[in-house]
């Protein structure tokens, strides 16, 4: 439970909020570069921290992201002309390049020095892991770019999404982080088909042998390391472990040797979330099957819509609820393990009224992960700079899922299990 | 004309809410019962008065209405499991049963005993003449179930069913208990077919109203002229609060008396959004026709004018126009829209989701209207003040409207006083409103 004001200050991420600010010290991923896929290709929207921007790749092949609205007579440079380096909204003929210069004014007289004096707001812009990620803070203060592991594996060990849901980003976040959910909304109602994970025989057996798993919560520079225990029937530990890196990064607990997923809950506006997705291999490429399942299975990887990137399966159409199914073959009846997430967190509302939830033991992640949140903001508000922002190589971790003995405390099996794979993986220099 | 602060007391319904408050004293019409069809079937969304709820069929047949919002994290428990007597959150297995207990909490340790800490908001249900009514307010003053006659008559003597309004439950209601403008909005250009309305048009288009206010709202009319100078043609209804109108349909095209009576109830579904139902029966020992229980006409039959998969909105609607259809209004209809009831939605709707009351201009046959609102007001005071608010009595129960062709000397109520309070032979205390 969260009083109002709390609610509303970890929730808002404006520019010029206390979030807001704090979130732009941090590279944040605005768009897949095959959103802008060729030199020169139509510009595209992007709704990000709150802001509305353009997106396009000059002729160079450097992207540039840029206020949606022309400084002239704030018409939309979405309809704008991708051309020569530079682009031109096509109201009056006004050219802007990737760093936000005016690099021609034709309406203005030939000897008018206008031009040297107007700028659009433009955001510096990197390309890694198939991402563009983008720097919104003050020049001053531009950080590293997170080691990310998904984001150094080639291509071929990787499949990057990205989805829209529409609810703020910090319920996006917790459903990710909450792991007592899967033994009920990712349920299915045949023991054996219990389809959380290809990978996961040891959740399937764990999670229908203690449904109440135990959170402990053991913190890290990059955020939280978030271990949810369950009781084996062998008598052991099954752990799952998920890296909450700040501050909107995770990794679904995966097995040894197995894909891993990675998530990021971005913020676009208060009340809509861009949910990058990267399942990856660290040691192979995906298989053929494996991508054709990404691709087209709808259960790891949301089917979206093109260009506004929203799910098929929506609130529109209760997420394809199919109540035959629910009473037959699965707890939620709702097909893949995004829409069931999408379904519940969206049903909170746009932004949940935290002051009327009832938290109980198993969900002290979430409760971790939000104090964790307002004492950075607080922080930051003193002038502490977040420190994962500037220290890229942080982010070089995993997440675990083991089975181990009752002996184990969660630091150690963090230490033992959460080292990325590295011997196809370069980690990348820092920048 | 009101101030800006009575029509905001009006207008507003949600929980804390004056008028809010005082419509929580009442049984609440929520749904129509084949909406949950048997025990276990999927639940449903509803809102009444601003609180968004799920409504579900338990095992035993029970109906349970509960807090869209699951107490835990906030999921909505629409997506949720009916099973067992219980609806059971598919997020982590939270489980509550139709009072609103937990009576399952899988995703806590089995030694926990937070389970029996955590209630869901949960109101009772009853069920009455094919409607799922919910009370919303304080458990020490529920009071006895509405069973006026529609209620009470055999299942085939009776047609009800409901339709969204997309404006304020206010603007419903007046334009429902306004009686004058049937000779306009509702006008045949070739006459009605019913000699007694038409009668007015050879004279005059304005019907007189007379309203006596009553201990549960008021019994009013419209009186219009006849051809006859000897004759008036008066069409008696009575407003029951705070929501419900009785509406007289005994008049058959071509002459002839019915034995039926009718009526809506407007019921906010929130500030902006109404829900209207709309009812209509037999106090006569045949049944309904089938094209009367469906209300054929009307503009509110299922599935042709309301889209009840849909959530029962209208098809006819503010993004079409209603339908309206220029060259009908030009020589068939005054307002070229179909429907009757669709013509009231057109013009009702599109004052705005509340109507600015501040900027209107009331004439004498907007009596009706006017004292609905003294009497809804002084309600909303009442219950403030701790006081029960009007119509909440058993003597509503027999109260039937009436139209009919009298002599022009004798006083409508006399004169229809056995048929207006029927059966009990109610004597209604007058209020100063």
């Amino acid at each position: 439970m969260l009083n109002a004001e709390d609610n509303a200050l970890i929730t808002r991420v404006g520019p010029g909020t206390p979030m807001g600010d704090y979130l732009r010290r941090y590279w944040v991923p605005a768009l897949l570069s095959e959103e802008v896929p060729t030199p020169d290709c139509p510009p595209v929207r992007v709704t990000i921290l709150a802001e509305t921007l353009i997106a396009f790749r000059d002729t160079d092949g450097d992207v540039g992201l840029v206020d949606n609205y022309c400084p002239h007579r704030r018409a939309s440079l979405f309809f704008g002309r991708n051309e020569e380096r530079g682009l031109r909204c096509v109201y009056h003929g006004w050219k802007f390049d990737v760093n936000g210069d005016c690099v021609d004014m034709p309406s203005e007289p030939a000897e008018s020095n206008f031009k040297d004096k107007v700028k659009v707001t433009a955001y510096p812009c990197e390309e890694r892991g198939g991402v563009v990620w983008a720097y919104m803070g003050p020049p001053d203060r531009r950080p590293e770019l997170p080691n990310l592991a998904w984001a150094a594996a080639p291509d071929s060990h990787r499949y990057l999404s990205k989805c829209r849901q529409e609810c703020n980003w910090l319920q996006a976040l917790e459903g990710g982080i909450d792991s007592s959910h899967i033994s009920f909304l990712h349920s299915s109602l045949k023991a054996r088909d219990y389809a959380i994970n290809a990978s996961s025989r040891g959740l399937q057996d764990a999670a229908l042998h203690d449904r109440s798993p135990r959170f402990f919560l053991e913190h890290a520079d990059y955020g939280l390391v978030i271990g949810a225990r369950r009781n084996t029937a062998a008598g052991r530990y099954y752990w799952r472990i998920t890296p909450w890196m700040l501050p909107y990064s995770t990794i679904v607990p995966a097995e040894p040797h197995a894909v891993m997923t990675g998530n990021m809950y971005v913020p676009a506006d208060d009340e809509t979330t861009l949910v990058f997705r990267a399942s990856w291999h660290p040691l192979r490429p995906l298989t053929d099957a494996e991508r054709h399942e990404y691709e087209t299975g709808g259960v790891f990887h949301e089917l979206v819509q093109p260009v506004t990137y929203r799910p098929y399966a929506n609130k529109d159409n209760d997420y394809l609820q199919d109540r035959e199914m629910q009473r037959t073959v699965n707890f939620s009846g709702i097909k893949g393990i995004q829409a069931q997430d999408m379904a519940v967190i969206e049903s909170m509302g746009a932004i949940s009224d935290r002051t009327r939830e009832h938290l109980g033991t198993s969900d002290s992640a979430i409760l971790g992960a939000r104090r964790r949140l307002l004492r950075e903001v607080a922080n930051f508000q003193e002038g502490v700079e977040p420190a994962a922002a500037n220290d890229g190589d942080m982010y070089w971790v995993r997440s675990a899922a083991v089975e181990v003995p009752t002996t184990m405390p969660l630091l150690e099996v963090a230490e033992r299990y959460m080292a990325v794979e590295e011997s196809t993986l370069t980690k990348p220099s820092t920048t | 004309m009101l101030t800006f602060q009575e029509n905001e007391t009006l207008a507003r319904v949600g929980p804390g809410t004056a008028t809010g408050e005082m419509m929580r004293r009442y049984w609440v019409p929520a749904l129509l019962d084949w909406e949950l069809p048997e025990p276990d079937c999927p639940p449903i969304r509803l809102k009444l008065l601003g609180e968004e709820l799920v409504a579900f069929r338990d095992t035993n047949g029970a109906v349970g209405v509960v807090d869209n919002y699951c107490p835990h994290r906030r999921a909505s428990l629409f997506f949720g499991r009916n099973e067992e007597c219980g609806i059971r959150c598919v997020y982590h297995g939270w489980k509550f049963d139709v009072n609103g207990d937990c009576v399952d909490m899988p995703s806590e340790p089995a030694e926990s005993n937070f389970k029996d800490k955590v209630k869901i908001k949960a109101y009772p249900t009853a069920e009455l003449g094919n409607v799922v009514w919910v009370y919303m307010g304080p458990p020490e003053v529920r009071p006895p179930l509405p069973e006026l006659e529609w209620t009470q008559v055999p299942e085939l003597h009776r047609g009800v069913n409901k339709v969204v309004q997309q404006c304020n439950w206010m603007q419903g209601l007046e334009g429902g208990i306004d009686t004058v403008h049937i000779n306009f909005l509702h006008r045949n250009l070739q006459g009605s077919g019913i000699a007694a309305r038409d009668g007015a048009f050879r004279r005059s288009y304005a019907a007189r109203v007379e309203v006596v206010p009553t201990d549960y709202g008021y019994t009013y009319a419209g009186i219009r002229d006849q051809a006859d100078d000897s004759l008036k043609y008066v069409r008696a209804y009575h407003f029951i609060a705070p929501w419900t109108q009785l509406r007289p349909v005994q008049l058959n095209r071509g002459g002839g008396v019915r034995l039926r009576d009718s009526g809506h109830m407007w019921v906010p579904i929130d500030d902006y959004t109404t829900m209207v139902w709309n009812f209509t029966y037999s106090f006569g020992d045949e049944p309904l026709t089938e094209d009367e229980r469906l209300q054929v006409g009307s503009g509110n039959e299922l599935g042709k004018d309301i889209d009840y998969e849909n959530g029962f909105k209208s098809r006819a609607a503010a993004e079409n126009d209603y339908f309206i259809d220029r060259e009908v209004q030009r020589t068939q209809t005054f307002s070229g829209i179909p429907g009757t009831n669709t013509q009231d939605r057109a013009v009702q709707d599109t004052m705005g989701p509340i109507c600015d009351r501040t900027r209107e201009h009331l004439g004498t046959t907007d009596r009706a209207i006017i004292m609905a609102r003294k009497i809804l007001l002084n309600a909303a005071r009442i219950v403030e003040d701790g006081g029960d608010p009007p119509g909440l009595g058993e003597n509503v129960f027999d109260l039937r409207s009436v139209e009919k062709v009298l002599p022009t000397d004798v006083y409508w109520r006399d004169a229809l006083w056995g048929e207006l309070y029927d059966k009990a032979q109610y004597t209604p205390e007058y209020v100063r409103a």
